[in-house]
């Protein structure tokens, strides 16, 4: 897709343009009567609130030490790597900070979370989760994401299964795990949707659409790919 | 003061009474729109084009309620302006049955959302009884329906390709738009195990008419459209028939009685302003209840008097019976070969662009189950959104493996979706519940729903068809739909959110409610305009026919008024 073919990226333009250009171009094709753009474009002009985009944003509920650590978990659930940057530089902390600001139950999960990860970690390694080093913090995750598939693998009471392999993480009861556990899936799924919900993520998926077009296209490239590796690529 | 006066009182303005009330105003009749909820401004509510990052919590709602279960029906963006439950209008359920109820309390009602899939029924649907020998006939054929909906799809337009197919009626189409990737391997997959998929047919334009322009293919149909490229009651319907001078818009008016007089006519309907919390009076010729299937059925069983001690019209005891939804049930799947696609805009017009209709309709004497379904599929590039990537995420646990494997796999699932005939039975009904009213004093609606082995093997039916379809194109189950998990094989009754048949037509008025033009057989000046006159509920989305209905019987009522009959 290119804009030869009609295409508008919306992503590089401001939502009042956006929806002007839309309009315009419809117009312009010749397909009837446009929407009164000045009108269209007012819809766009209301942001709800404050937007949780690195930089455009002040923390409102966790304390500083909260916020860096994560911003830490941040990084490391969603790293920077060849297809974008990390969960920290898409808002994570802030989207996080946010909804907590605004919900007691889930500044609880994510207060009392840091704090047994803090806790975890001080045992293990004598230091608090965000001070500890790299590779620290990644044993730490890997016991948790080790217990996740436990439970996945064998969903049988919690209270009495034995984590034996979590010893070796320091980990010393399933009561113990299931908390870390809980707080990691939590974060995890609040840092993930944070990275791809922002317009680094977006960029990063190579999402296409949002946009507008004359006609509809589905380039042949794509389903030459896509029927070569499947049962019908002899079809 | 004085109760104000009109032709005719619409009861709601959905497909149905929107439909009604244009036609009615475009033939200079004045008419009276009742609508329980506030009016719609597109401009300023719908969400179209925005991104989640557009909102602080992208999605989530204050303090992220989607997370906690407690955001919007269907989703933030969703402009369904309405729920499964509403503050303070609450429905019950008899003990061991469940039925869920969607409402949307506003002009345009769920057309504002809806999916717009708009199938015709055919002359099959029509006439079941004399088939198979199960359920009721309707009093018109398809030939008396095909011209109403030849007009209402040339008006609110309708996508598709004509293809000849017995249970899947060719209508006035607008040009579909072309299949996408998954879509193709689905229909090649359908093509080993003769399952046809065709060009899907939904309420959108891909030409402009009546001042409506052509869809844009930015896929947000759900979030109510800007551009009005498909089609809402509230859009289409309502905002053009007030421009004709004739349609007052009475809008927070929750209907609660349709009152008689001396005669047994219908006088008027008696409306709660929910502003002013005190109720009013509308005086018509005519009465016309368009207020969704089970409103309309609460409504006349509110509507009590000498003549009619049981409800008005409900000398046959049939007002509320035979309640249907559609029989629903969804697989979910991986397609590999879709791994690392080259990427493009799988947004297109806001639906599957292929479907498969009901092909097995003259094997029934093989099958174990009588009646059919139609599949609909999802999948696709869809912008990015809360929870889209759970199972990756748990899959790989976090880091760079993580990324890795969302750009893998992004846009291989697919879903695969039955929507099934259900045939009307004895325990599936509604009644007013003897002991709740609502904030209004309204008394409330009680539901009782059975599914019958019918519908259960229809679903297994389903279900060993979609495995099949996914297994055919080299994909993997991944496990059943969300809506079919909880009664473990079968959608809940109530939440495909096709509810019909609360107040049947038929030719006799010991067996039905209404008449062949929907008017009632008891009250010459009471007419019917939604869901509640299906006699039966073929697998086919209910809206089209409620507008082709609507259109059929404002026509015959307009000339009865014309005529002095009314």
């Amino acid at each position: 897709m290119s804009s030869a073919n009609g295409f508008i990226s919306v992503d590089t333009l401001s939502r009042r343009d956006a929806v002007r250009r839309i309009a315009m171009a419809l117009t312009a094709a010749g397909l009837g009567h446009g929407i009164d753009p000045a009108s269209a474009a007012q819809v766009h002009e209301e942001i709800e609130g404050e937007r949780t985009l690195r930089g455009e944003y002040t923390v409102k509920y966790f304390n500083e030490h909260e916020f860096r650590t994560l911003e830490r978990l941040s990084e490391l659930i969603v790293p920077a790597d060849e297809g974008g940057p990390s969960g920290r530089d898409a808002g994570a902390p802030e989207f996080i900070d946010l909804l907590s600001s605004q919900n007691s139950e889930l500044s609880g999960i994510f207060s009392g979370g840091i704090l047994w990860l803090d806790n975890a970690s001080e045992e293990r390694h004598g230091s608090r989760f965000a001070e500890a080093s790299e590779q620290d913090q990644t044993a730490l995750l890997d016991a948790l994401v080790e217990a996740e598939r436990h439970e996945t693998a064998d969903d049988t009471n919690w209270d009495t299964r034995e984590y034996r392999r979590f010893e070796v993480f320091g980990v010393k009861s399933a009561s113990d795990a299931r908390r870390g556990v809980n707080f990691f899936v939590w974060a995890r799924r609040m840092v993930v949707d944070a990275y791809y919900t922002s317009p680094q993520g977006i960029k990063d998926l190579g999402f296409l659409g949002n946009a507008s077009h004359t006609e509809y296209d589905v380039p042949q490239e794509a389903i030459d790919y896509a029927f070569d590796r499947s049962p019908f690529r002899d079809a | 003061m004085a109760d104000s006066s009109y032709d005719v009182v619409v009861v709601g303005a959905g497909a149905g009474g929107g439909t009604m009330a244009r036609v009615l105003a475009e033939k200079g009749v004045k008419v009276a729109l009742l609508e329980a909820g506030p009016t719609i401004d597109p401009q300023k509510e719908f969400k179209t084009h925005k991104w989640p990052h557009d909102y602080g919590h992208r999605g989530a709602e204050r303090g992220g309620k989607a997370y906690f279960g407690t955001g919007s029906a269907f989703g933030f963006f969703t402009t369904a302006s309405g729920g499964w439950q509403l503050d303070g209008e609450p429905y019950t359920s008899a003990p061991g049955t469940r039925f869920d109820w969607f409402r949307s309390r506003v002009v345009g009602g769920r057309t504002n959302h809806y999916g717009r899939m708009s199938f015709r029924f055919s002359d099959i649907d029509l006439k079941p009884y004399s088939r198979d020998g199960i359920g009721w006939d309707w009093p018109i054929s398809y030939e008396d329906i095909a011209p109403w909906y030849d007009r209402a799809e040339e008006y609110i337009g309708v996508t598709g390709t004509v293809e000849g197919i017995r249970s899947a009626p060719d209508g006035k189409f607008h040009e579909p738009p072309r299949p996408k990737v998954h879509e193709l391997l689905i229909r090649e997959a359908g093509k080993q195990l003769g399952v046809p998929f065709i060009a899907n047919r939904r309420a959108v334009i891909t030409r402009s008419i009546n001042g409506r322009q052509a869809c844009h293919y930015c896929g947000q149909c759900g979030r109510g459209c800007l551009t009005e490229s498909n089609y809402s009651a509230s859009q289409v319907d309502v905002f053009p028939a007030m421009k004709t001078g004739n349609v007052t818009l009475l809008t927070e008016a929750m209907a609660r009685e349709v009152e008689v007089d001396a005669n047994g006519l219908a006088r008027g309907v008696v409306y709660i302003d929910k502003h002013a919390r005190a109720e009013k009076r509308v005086l018509g010729r005519a009465v016309v209840l368009s207020a969704s299937s089970c409103e309309t059925a609460r409504l006349m069983l509110n509507s009590r008097s000498k003549p009619f001690p049981d409800g008005i019209a409900n000398g046959s005891g049939l007002v509320g019976r035979y309640l249907m939804d559609t029989v629903g049930f969804s697989l979910r799947g991986t397609l590999p070969a879709l791994e690392n696609l080259p990427r493009y805009d799988t947004d297109g017009f806001g639906g599957a662009h292929l479907y498969a209709p009901w092909w097995l309709w003259d094997e029934h004497a093989k099958l174990d189950f009588p009646r059919g379904y139609h599949i609909e599929l999802g999948g696709g590039f869809g912008m990015p959104g809360l929870g889209g990537f759970g199972r990756q995420a748990r899959t790989a646990g976090y880091g760079k493996e993580l990324k890795r494997m969302i750009r893998e796999q992004y846009g291989c699932s697919i879903g695969l979706a039955g929507r099934g005939e259900m045939i009307p039975n004895n325990q599936s009904y509604m009644d007013l519940d003897p002991d709740v009213v609502d904030r209004w004093g309204i008394p409330v609606p009680r539901f009782h729903f059975s599914f019958s082995d019918y519908e259960w093997k229809q679903a297994r039916h389903m279900e060993r068809t979609f495995r099949d379809l996914i297994e055919a194109a080299g994909g993997k189950v991944l496990g059943i739909g969300n809506a079919a998990r909880e009664s473990e094989g079968i959608a809940v009754p109530g939440s495909i959110i096709h509810e019909v048949g609360t107040a049947r037509m038929g030719s006799s008025p010991r067996s039905s409610v209404l008449n062949e033009y929907c008017q009632a057989h008891e009250v010459r000046n009471l007419f019917v305009a939604d869901g509640s006159t299906f006699v039966s509920n073929p697998d086919k989305n209910p809206t089209l026919t409620i507008n082709a209905l609507s259109w059929r019987t404002a026509e015959y009522l307009a000339e009865e008024l014309r005529k002095g009959n009314v």
